[in-house]
């Protein structure tokens, strides 16, 4: 399929970082006023996710020497550090902008390392190492928001680390960038199909981290909503890419016939 | 703004400590015997998963035995112990139960195809390869490279732990010092420590490149460079985290 | 807590590892995933068409850790925002866990095989309707297992760590249990029965999995009738005892009471994996002497 037209990938960067970090920001001037405008930390979410899953499919078609599921978790482990990090500092609305900073910083310094230390040979090992920290970081900011209503520290770490749902982010973010990847894996994998996953999966996030949120009933209603319409409606769009993409998609039958093989 | 100086002067040590946890987690990836997505075929020596995954299940659990002693014990020897020893018992129970399914479910021996005797058991190897593998099931000398890996692993997690909750519950001038069993200090503690866990043992992986037998495979030579990789690396997570937990001591556990 | 109380909850804490390991190492056995489904992805490539489940979610570890997670935010969020009862808490957070799970796998096996048009492999609808749901009974005997796992540790015997966390951590490690044991018994006997037994897999026959069941074409359910019988029990049996002796330890010799404690439970632990590796050994011993070489010694002088 490669007459398919694809996404570039400054496009996309661009697509995920701008959309993250105004989501995260929309959420952290507005949500004070009204906690339900913490869904566009979420939805911000979901830009990074869709950004995050197209660094990883670019680097993944590599071949890593290791399972995709590796890198996933190397970028919300990255993300993670980052974000504690730049909360903790104390500086409010400079927060989440160090934090995707000092994320992108890390990924770079994990990215040199792997090329000149370890002779790693895949050209775009830095720069995409960068992009998947930068997403990690607006990963678990947008739906860190999501769940405690706020990027103060105190209460970041109250809500979202000491009940362990950080974990949750860790885990569901890092699948909606690692799992389409993983589960498009094949010659016949598509850019679009692969996208629309990472928003469905994205989506999920969404509903979850909203049903965990201490920001107020609105928010909880709210946040979920949202999550179950994207999860819907890029569910629909995936299975429809899948129609458009498979060999065939019937309901029952046998293997097919030899004559059908040739 | 917080006092960044006046956390990191007094935490040097614990910085030095972080980082070698780091290096240590690097190399126990080296030593446990992973064969991959082919020993799940027994068409490899070794545990049939991939290396992170195998490394972060032993080492998860050695961040969980060491946690549980921590908050019990706060001798360092002990929790260093704990935490390798919960990853040697991990490791090791699952490579008995795959060495019955080899055994008894598949009906192939343990054997290794990188080496013509098993340096431990000086048993001869070659002729007990089946047709077209590269070894299969877990032989003495991978079972106890595996062991000193998740020794390795399990106490540079467990550093890693104790180091941060040190800094943690340090007295900073004008600040009643935490207590160990403070909740947010755990929660922030270990999240720091298996994000830390995660990156340290994905980058041996992309050094080791798909399987390794063991300190008997001529991959094995390689880990010097995932060391210093991993100790260079480590040294802007160890300040970082340093100063996430630091933070949460100044501003008195929340 | 009472030491007897004690061991009663770590006998239950047991109980409940070997169910969670067991129901693991079964779900994806169905599904087929991790390492053996290496070669369900591989056949259709060198032209074996198949009708059995390509479940690649993600690494077992992942995807374990995903749904017990999501299990115990659900089950988290239950108790402490709407007062609901533990056991209920843990129940519904299983079930959301096993939902979420469901639409996981779905999409998992629509992808890899969309992505694999070329080799004519079509997407058989009724295969995804009949196995998604045993997939995800499988995940919620496991998450709902796993859950009681971390529950009694960090509310009986007092682990420090988050209920949520200690779920994720429980969840990566059963997955990495279930994909270095169970998953064997599927990848190198189940799916190549028409090789001989007591062989590795020759390279040569990678992605010749067996695809004609006992009448029809074989599905993952097939694969899980035949992975019940030893490499699932085996899974949850490493699973329980990973969990058992790593806690029954500090539970003997509690590091509470002093340092020398702490050594000698320390101590105890490394008494034990001696033992298993002396076992390991043994069995080397064993079948090297039963099941004899493959090959005739040709470089020194012939054996016997």
């Amino acid at each position: 399929m490669t007459e398919q037209k694809m996404i570039p990938p400054n496009t996309l960067m661009a697509f995920g970082a701008v959309g993250g970090l105004v989501g995260v920001y929309l959420a952290y001037f507005f949500a004070p006023a009204n906690p339900i405008f913490v869904v566009f930390g979420a939805l911000g979410a979901v830009f990074a996710a869709v950004w995050g899953a197209d660094a990883v499919r670019r680097i993944a078609s590599y071949g890593l020497g290791t399972g995709v599921p590796s890198i996933g978790m190397l970028a919300l482990g990255m993300g993670i550090i980052a974000v504690l990090f730049s909360l903790a500092l104390g500086i409010g609305a400079g927060g989440p902008i160090v934090a995707f900073i000092v994320s992108c910083a890390i990924g770079a310094i994990i990215g040199i390392i792997s090329v000149k230390i370890l002779g790693m040979t895949i050209p775009i090992m830095v720069s995409a190492t960068t992009e998947i920290a930068g997403a990690g970081a607006l990963l678990i900011l947008g739906l860190g928001i999501v769940i405690a209503g706020s990027l103060d520290y105190a209460i970041f770490v109250k809500e979202v680390v000491t009940t362990g749902f950080i974990m949750m982010i860790y885990i569901a973010g890092g699948m909606a960038m690692l799992h389409p990847h993983n589960s498009n894996l094949g010659p016949d994998e598509t850019q679009d199909r692969l996208l629309a996953l990472s928003a469905e999966k994205a989506g999920i996030a969404v509903v979850l981290s909203g049903f965990a949120s201490v920001a107020g009933m609105g928010a909880v209603v709210i946040t979920v909503l949202i999550g179950i319409i994207i999860w819907y409606y890029y569910f629909g769009k995936y299975y429809g890419f899948v129609k458009r993409d498979a060999y065939k998609v019937v309901d029952t039958g046998l293997l097919p016939t030899e004559e059908e093989m040739q | 703004m917080i006092d960044i100086v006046g956390l990191i002067a007094p935490n040097i040590f614990w910085i030095l400590a972080i980082v070698i946890g780091g290096t240590l987690i690097s190399i126990s990836v080296h030593f446990i015997s992973v064969g991959g997505a082919p020993a799940a075929m027994a068409q490899a020596t070794g545990i049939g998963t991939g290396t992170v995954m195998l490394a972060a299940g032993a080492g998860i659990a050695g961040i969980i035995a060491a946690g549980a002693v921590m908050d019990l014990n706060q001798n360092f020897g002990v929790v260093l112990g704990a935490g390798g020893v919960g990853a040697m018992v991990m490791l090791a129970a699952t490579m008995i139960v795959a060495t019955w399914i080899y055994a008894y479910g598949v009906g192939v021996m343990p054997v290794s195809a990188k080496v013509k005797y098993d340096p431990i058991t000086k048993y001869r190897q070659d002729l007990y390869v089946s047709q077209g593998t590269e070894g299969h099931g877990i032989p003495t000398v991978a079972f106890v490279s595996s062991l000193l890996g998740g020794l390795l692993g399990g106490i540079g997690a467990a550093l890693a732990y104790y180091a941060l909750m040190k800094v943690g519950t340090y007295a900073y001038s004008g600040v009643t010092p935490l207590e160990v069993h403070n909740l947010n200090l755990v929660g922030v503690v270990a999240t720091f420590t298996i994000g830390f866990f995660f990156i340290n043992s994905v980058i041996p992986s992309y050094n080791i490149v798909g399987t390794i037998e063991g300190f008997h495979d001529p991959k094995f030579k390689r880990w010097p460079k995932a060391a210093v990789a991993s100790f260079i690396a480590s040294i802007p997570l160890g300040i970082v985290a340093v100063i996430a937990v630091g933070a949460l001591a100044f501003a008195g556990g929340l | 807590m009472e030491p007897l109380i004690s061991m009663g909850v770590l006998a239950l804490i047991g109980a409940a590892a070997t169910i969670a390991g067991a129901s693991e190492d079964l779900e994806s056995d169905v599904g087929s995933q991790s390492n053996a489904n290496s070669q369900v992805q591989l056949a259709p490539q060198m032209g074996y068409i198949h009708r059995i489940y390509n479940k690649a979610i993600a690494g077992e570890p992942v995807s374990n850790g995903m749904m017990c997670t999501i299990g115990a935010t659900g089950a988290l969020v239950l108790i402490k925002h709407f007062g609901f009862s533990p056991l209920f808490a843990l129940v519904i957070g299983a079930l959301i866990a096993a939902m979420v799970h469901g639409s996981y796998s779905v999409t998992a096996i629509m992808g890899r095989e969309a992505s694999q048009a070329r080799f004519k492999q079509p997407i058989y609808l009724d295969l995804i309707r009949s196995h998604t749901p045993v997939i995800m009974a499988f995940a919620f005997l496991t998450t709902f297992s796993v859950e009681v796992v971390s529950y009694l540790m960090v509310y009986s015997l007092a682990h420090p760590f988050p209920f949520v966390l200690l779920s994720f951590l429980w969840g990566i490690v059963v997955g990495s249990v279930g994909s270095a044991t169970g998953d064997v018994h599927l990848g190198a006997e189940r799916q190549f029965q028409q090789q001989p037994f007591g062989e590795g897999l020759n390279a040569s026959q990678s992605g010749s999995i067996v695809r004609k069941g006992e009448s029809g074409l074989r599905n993952g359910i097939d694969n899980l009738w035949f992975c019940s019988k030893f490499g699932g029990p085996m899974t949850g049996v490493s699973f329980g005892m990973v969990v058992f002796l790593g806690t029954w330890i500090i539970l003997v010799f509690d590091p509470k009471n002093g340092v020398v404690d702490g050594w000698l439970s320390n101590l105890l632990g490394v008494v034990i994996v001696i033992v298993l590796g002396v076992w390991n050994w043994h069995i080397e011993k064993e079948t090297r002497e039963k099941y004899g070489p493959f090959k005739e010694d040709k470089g020194e002088e012939v054996s016997a």
